[in-house]
């Protein structure tokens, strides 16, 4: 039988769950890799391989299963985006079969928001039908077209959700689909409106949602004001206030802003893990993979 | 209808070039209406491609028609003659009228002067939307009659992305995201459960997943 997961231990068990994320280079180098795991080693229970955020970088399987080398364990990302249905299933086993154990699956930013913004749009199916597939198969070990896998198959599957989305009752239900089609986790975009936050939570928890599944809040240390209104200009999902962006700049110079937004990001974290429902954080590195053991050690996790 | 825009004038010239006598042949249905391909636009480029072939010593010499309906071998009987007197064609129809001239008349070179777009409808003056992408099989009964295959930019059929907002869709500012359409529509008209089932894989094959597609009737071979 395959082996269970260290993030679905941690989920059974009740414990705070730290995961984090990191961005694969666009390059055909282990290195940066292991590097980055460098930084992700020990704390987060399990780290986030990007899946082509922003255009073709090492592909998420194969960042997997480096880091999974480096002795950390990957969350394998999987955007229905780039591939059809065939190639989702068929890299899903192979991810199986080379010892990932944990999957979030998502849509994905649109292309057009990505350096290949000419490529052809795929969307097979959507994020929802991707979790309910890897149910299918965890449960009945059968494949969307009625084939049988060859021997076990389980992976643990997540997915994301985005607090600021609204009206909350359309949120909510794209939430309540996502549990019931399998997600065992939900890891947010990052937080930066704690009002927002603590509303969606709050509902979240009304409807039972947060007794089915393992909700991990998103938090994102910002470098500077500019960056974080480039980053809500292009993305939609990524609701950053004002009064967020002000505080960064009255920080004064990059230096100051960076640790004003690390301050924010500490203080989100601190806030957040006195809500209830709320399993644990993910740290949104973006890149950044450096930065996660300081916000980990800064806020006591 | 199907919707079209003209390509550029100096993207025509190029297309061209080769030749000195052109049909520019218009249609009377679908790019009438979207004002890209009428007797109006055939008059406008015609008068354009003169001028270009002055400036450009081409020396073309453009004859103007416009045919009902090019993609209907009925009306572009009418066309025949116009055609064989000239050397090439520029089709002021869709992709499938352009296809449908150049099917019947073998020997003779047959240009889309037009980039055939989607089908959809005149939103507002001046406006045209993409509503149907022709999937062969359609679900727009279980989405209070929005297309989330067209309309939704990742054609997610179990509600929003995680870019949706309430004024706009996560690719574009300009344009709603369907998904906030079809749960206001929903909700509207008292069907918002439907949005609480999971919708399966779509099966694409009847759409363009199946390869170029025909409709065989057959009651109407006899
Ligand atoms: S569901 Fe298919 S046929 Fe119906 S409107 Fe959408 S694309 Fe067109
Ligand atoms: S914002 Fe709405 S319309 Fe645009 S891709 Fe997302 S769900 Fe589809």
């Amino acid at each position: 039988m395959p082996q269970i997961s260290k993030l679905e231990t941690m989920i059974t068990a009740g414990n705070f769950i730290i995961t984090a994320e990191f961005l694969p280079l666009p390059g055909a180098d282990s290195k940066a890799a292991e590097t980055a795991s460098g930084f992700l080693k020990d704390r987060p229970a399990a780290v986030n391989v990007a899946d082509n955020p922003h255009g073709p970088i090492l592909s998420s399987l194969a960042g997997s299963v480096i880091l999974e080398k480096s002795g950390i364990e990957p969350v394998y990302q999987i955007v229905t985006r780039d591939r059809n249905r065939i190639a989702l299933q068929s890299d899903l086993l192979g991810a199986a079969a080379l010892g990932i154990k944990n999957v979030l699956c998502l849509s994905g930013h649109h292309q057009t928001l990505t350096g290949s913004r000419q490529s052809a749009s795929v969307y097979d199916i959507d994020s929802i039908q991707l979790l309910a597939a890897v149910k299918q198969m965890n449960d009945d070990g059968v494949l969307l077209d009625g084939t049988k896998i060859a021997g076990d198959f389980k992976v643990l599957a997540g997915a994301v959700a985005t607090p600021d989305m609204k009206p909350l009752e359309l949120n909510m239900i794209r939430l309540t689909k996502k549990v019931a089609a399998g997600a065992r986790f939900i890891q947010t975009q990052a937080v930066f409106d704690l009002d927002a936050f603590a509303g969606w939570i709050k509902k979240a928890n009304q409807l039972g949602i947060t007794s089915k599944t393992a909700i991990l809040a998103g938090v994102m240390p910002l470098e500077s004001a500019a960056e974080a209104e480039s980053l809500r200009e292009k993305y939609t999902d990524l609701v950053i206030p004002d009064s967020v962006i002000d505080r960064l700049k009255a920080a004064g110079d990059a230096a100051a802003q960076a640790k004003e937004g690390m301050a924010i990001c500490i203080e989100t974290i601190k806030k957040i893990q006195s809500l209830d429902g709320v399993r644990g954080i993910h740290i949104l590195s973006g890149g950044k993979e450096h930065r996660v053991p300081e916000i980990v050690k800064a806020a006591g996790l | 209808m199907i919707v079209a825009e003209r390509k550029s004038i100096p993207d025509l010239v190029e297309i061209l070039q080769d030749h000195k006598k052109i049909l520019v042949l218009g249609c009377g249905t679908c790019v009438t209406v979207c004002l890209a391909g009428g007797e109006r636009e055939v008059s406008i480029i015609s008068s354009a491609l003169r001028i270009a072939s002055n400036i450009h010593g081409l020396d073309f010499e453009i004859e103007e028609l416009t045919i009902e309906r090019q993609c209907d071998n009925v009306f572009i009987e009418e066309a025949t003659d116009a055609i064989n007197r000239n050397d090439a064609v520029l089709s002021l129809g869709c992709g499938a009228g352009v296809q449908a001239l150049a099917e019947r008349y073998a020997k003779k070179p047959i240009y889309a002067g037009l980039d055939t777009a989607f089908i959809g409808i005149l939103e507002d003056r001046g406006i045209w939307a993409e509503k149907c992408a022709a999937c062969g099989a359609c679900v727009l009964h279980q989405y209070g009659g929005i297309c989330p295959i067209t309309r939704c930019a990742k054609q997610m059929l179990n509600g929003p992305c995680g870019g949706s907002r309430e004024d706009r869709c996560e690719v574009r500012p300009d344009r709603p995201c369907a998904w906030q359409l079809i749960y206001h529509r929903l909700k509207g008209i008292g069907q918002l459960e439907r949005l609480t089932e999971i919708a399966p894989p779509k099966n694409w094959e009847p759409g363009h997943g199946g390869g170029c597609r025909v409709i065989v009737r057959e009651d109407h071979r006899i």
